[in-house]
């Protein structure tokens, strides 16, 4: 059989011109259908059965599965556990989201320098960010005790405070502690990500801005930064996307509590969907969670794409 | 030959062996093998030939275990008798209750009668009522019967009048006490909550302890079982009785709440950090012989009496909790139950087995070998119990008062309203509103 056989007999019988066009449409098509299907039953469909849900009513419990229109979402409309929730979700993103960047940006800054044990230190840096996060809540439930914690320990023993802060148990300081916890764990990541961003900036811009005499601070400010932005936007966007999330710190530091001063929108809806099994009503709280997100990635995509346009 | 060859030389001719005489050794061989996989694969086996001509009916209960397994209690069970074979599934321990909910839920839902018997949580016994998804029990265990259990437990166990759910294990809140202060400055174990504030106080201003009373105030499960105690004890109540509408905004739970409110504010023996404290935060100072009093589950006795975990051994003694004056001590109860579900086909086997599982000396193997205490009030008279389980057996006056959680099939609804109510009246102070505001909720959810 010759080569020009074999090819035939693979691509199927030519009859005519046309067929042959079809074929060559239809085949990247078809060899694309398995990975689609694939994806297609593992997010495409579980996504729209989601959506598909927060207009039932169902519940594992009373056992209803009909079709109830938008009164699940008028329902969630005036639920103010529900909008106490999404505003902690915000405040939490908002806050953890900048304070990450910002100092990550500072450790990425420092740990581009050379200087000596370096790689030793970049690996150290990752250590909070690999830990398992259920480790690090348990770890910060003890330090932030209010009463044998750590933290109020050292804080009495250097005479910063002179009572001990009830840090988990009360309205004012919880969903901040919550936030440090954040903090602490994820700045790493961000490190990472603009470290990386920044060893791409060519050296010679910076030698360039040296030779006119430029500072430290100058450099930073008129070359590093703009070429470094689109990196910390994208950094920004996943970390906000992440962080929107959040869900096993306020589930094992607090529960939502205290007086619901930090429940989030996964807390909320975890409690909803597997304690009370109300799949409709929970759907709606995923539904509501999906466009939020949403809405975050756009402004971020609408502020990279000007940013990107105006470089050209 | 080398050894391999020799080896599976001798594998042919047993194999040719047995296939000769396959009917003859067909057991043998069936023993043989699974003895060659594993014991624990060999006693599965056994008991799966032993089976043959039984009622095959299936167990699912949540994880329990210490000296024995829950697996080993159903197998003492299949070895004693020859016309029933239990197949026992295992799931979560009680820890992961969302979990072990989740799987019942979702086999009792397909109505398909798997599992025949399984255990529930107390608070669980309504939901399931509701759904249609429990035998009722009434005819196989008639009032005389039913007398046989603690009171609280038995109605724990009946919805709508009727009993849907057998007891199997109790557990409940208690008030953990420092014998050696109360002795030091000659106090009585106080019985209702103004003379255990009183001595709190006292021990409190002495220095003998940083802090006088230690509970849950978590926004969780454990607060209601808090506030169930002393609403109970108050001669209040979250539901009324129909379970049909909230009582919660009602002066004596106020007034309950408030009692907890004025701990952290007024008489100052409790720390507020109770109110981000569960179970294992407020034992803690308990047994590291920091507080006086503290309420919490049973489990905490084997710690404080634990030498290496504890620096308050042989110093704590047991009481069931305080009441307000006019009222009685009310623990909030706890522990797993057995049900029937509705759909099974083998009705009488599942009861005959679930009578063994209760009787009193099924029970008294559960205390020993796994530590879990009984649910009928005479088992806590046998004199190897005294000796087992000397501490369980003191518990008897606790569990006599249990108070079992609002009874509805909307239970962990009508829960999350209350751990978000009672954590917002213990924050603000405002109990009343707070308190009232979550009625109206609890009256929603119950109407929908």
């Amino acid at each position: 059989m010759s080569l020009q056989q074999t090819a035939t007999a693979i691509a199927g019988p030519r009859k005519g011109a046309g067929n042959s066009f079809r074929w060559q449409f239809l085949t990247p098509w078809l060899l694309l259908l398995p990975a689609f299907l694939s994806l297609a039953s593992v997010s495409v469909y579980p996504i729209l059965n989601g959506l598909w849900l927060s207009f039932t009513n169902t519940s594992l419990i009373t056992q209803e599965h009909d079709f109830v229109g938008f009164a699940n979402y008028r329902l969630l409309w005036v639920d103010d556990l529900f909008w106490n929730a999404w505003w902690h979700t915000i405040t939490f993103t908002a806050v953890s989201t900048l304070a990450e960047t910002l100092l990550g940006l500072a450790i990425a800054l420092l740990l581009f320098e050379h200087f000596a044990f370096r790689g030793v230190v970049r690996a150290a840096m990752l250590v909070p960010w690999a830990m398992p996060t259920v480790v690090t809540s348990k770890m910060f439930g003890w330090l932030f005790d209010g009463q044998h914690g750590l933290i109020n320990y050292l804080l009495k023993s250097a005479g910063i405070i002179s009572e001990n802060v009830n840090w988990l148990g009360s309205v004012d300081n919880a969903l901040w502690t919550i936030i440090f916890a954040d903090v602490w764990k994820t700045t790493p990541f961000m490190a990472l990500l603009l470290l990386a961003g920044l060893h791409t900036i060519p050296k010679s811009l910076i030698e360039a801005a040296r030779m006119d005499g430029a500072r430290s601070l100058a450099t930073f400010w008129y070359v590093r930064l703009p070429m470094l932005l689109p990196t910390l936007l994208i950094a920004g966007l996943f970390r906000a996307l992440d962080a929107f999330r959040v869900f096993d710190l306020v589930y094992v530091l607090t529960g939502g509590g205290p007086a619901d001063s930090t429940e989030t929108l996964s807390t909320l809806n975890y409690k909803t969907l597997f304690s009370t099994l109300q799949f409709g009503y929970g759907s709606a709280i995923s539904t509501a969670m999906f466009i939020t997100e949403a809405m975050i990635a756009l402004g971020f995509c609408i502020f990279l794409y000007e940013r990107l346009r105006r470089q050209k | 030959m080398s050894q391999d060859e020799s080896g599976r030389s001798a594998a042919k001719t047993a194999l040719a062996a047995s296939l000769n005489r396959r009917s003859l050794l067909k057991g043998a061989s069936l023993a043989a093998g699974s003895m060659a996989v594993g014991g624990g694969l060999l006693a599965s086996t056994a008991s799966g030939a032993r089976a043959q001509g039984r009622t095959e009916i299936t167990f699912a209960s949540a994880k329990f275990y210490a000296k024995k397994t829950i697996a080993q209690i159903v197998d003492a069970y299949n070895e004693s008798q020859t016309k029933i074979h239990v197949k026992y599934i295992e799931l979560p321990p009680p820890s992961s209750s969302t979990e072990v909910h989740q799987a019942l839920v979702q086999q009792l839902a397909r109505r398909n009668g798997a599992p025949d018997v399984f255990t529930q949580d107390v608070v669980w016994i309504a939901e399931f009522a509701g759904a249609g998804w429990a035998l009722p029990l009434d005819e196989y265990f008639p009032a005389a019967a039913r007398a046989e259990y603690f009171p609280g437990l038995i109605d724990a166990c009946t919805y709508q009048g009727k009993l849907t759910a057998l007891p199997w294990i109790v557990d409940g809140g208690m008030l953990f006490y420092r014998k050696d202060l109360l002795e030091g400055i000659g106090a009585k174990v106080p019985e209702t909550w103004a003379d255990m504030t009183t001595i709190a106080m006292e021990l409190q201003k002495s220095g003998k302890v940083d802090f006088g009373y230690l509970w849950q105030g978590k926004q969780a499960e454990v607060l209601v079982c808090d506030a169930v105690s002393v609403i109970g004890s108050n001669n209040g109540s979250i539901l009324a009785a129909d379970g049909k509408s909230a009582t919660i905004g009602n002066d004596q739970a106020v007034e309950a709440i408030q009692f907890l409110y004025d701990t952290i504010n007024k008489s100052k023996i409790s720390p507020a950090d109770v109110l981000s404290w569960d179970e294992e935060p407020s034992r803690l100072p308990f047994t590291g012989g920091k507080a006086a009093f503290l309420r919490n589950w049973s489990y905490v006795y084997g710690i404080a009496q634990d030498k290496s975990a504890s620096s308050v051994v042989d110093k704590v003694g047991v009481a069931p909790l305080p009441h307000f004056a006019g009222g009685k001590s009310a623990s909030c109860l706890g522990g797993y139950q057995y049900g029937v579900n509705a759909s099974t086909k083998n009705r009488e086997a599942a009861v005959e087995f679930l009578t063994w599982m209760s009787s009193p000396a099924t029970q008294l193997r559960f205390a020993i070998d796994l530590g879990l205490a009984p649910t009928r009030p005479a088992v806590y008279d046998e004199a190897e119990l005294a000796k087992e389980q000397p501490f369980m057996q003191t518990l008897q006056s606790v569990f006599t008062g249990a108070t079992p959680r609002p009874v509805t099939p909307k239970y962990a609804q009508v829960s999350l309203a209350l751990q978000s109510g009672l954590s917002r009246g213990l924050v603000s102070g405002d109990i009343k509103k707070e308190l009232t505001a979550t009625a109206s909720k609890i009256d929603a959810i119950l109407g929908a």
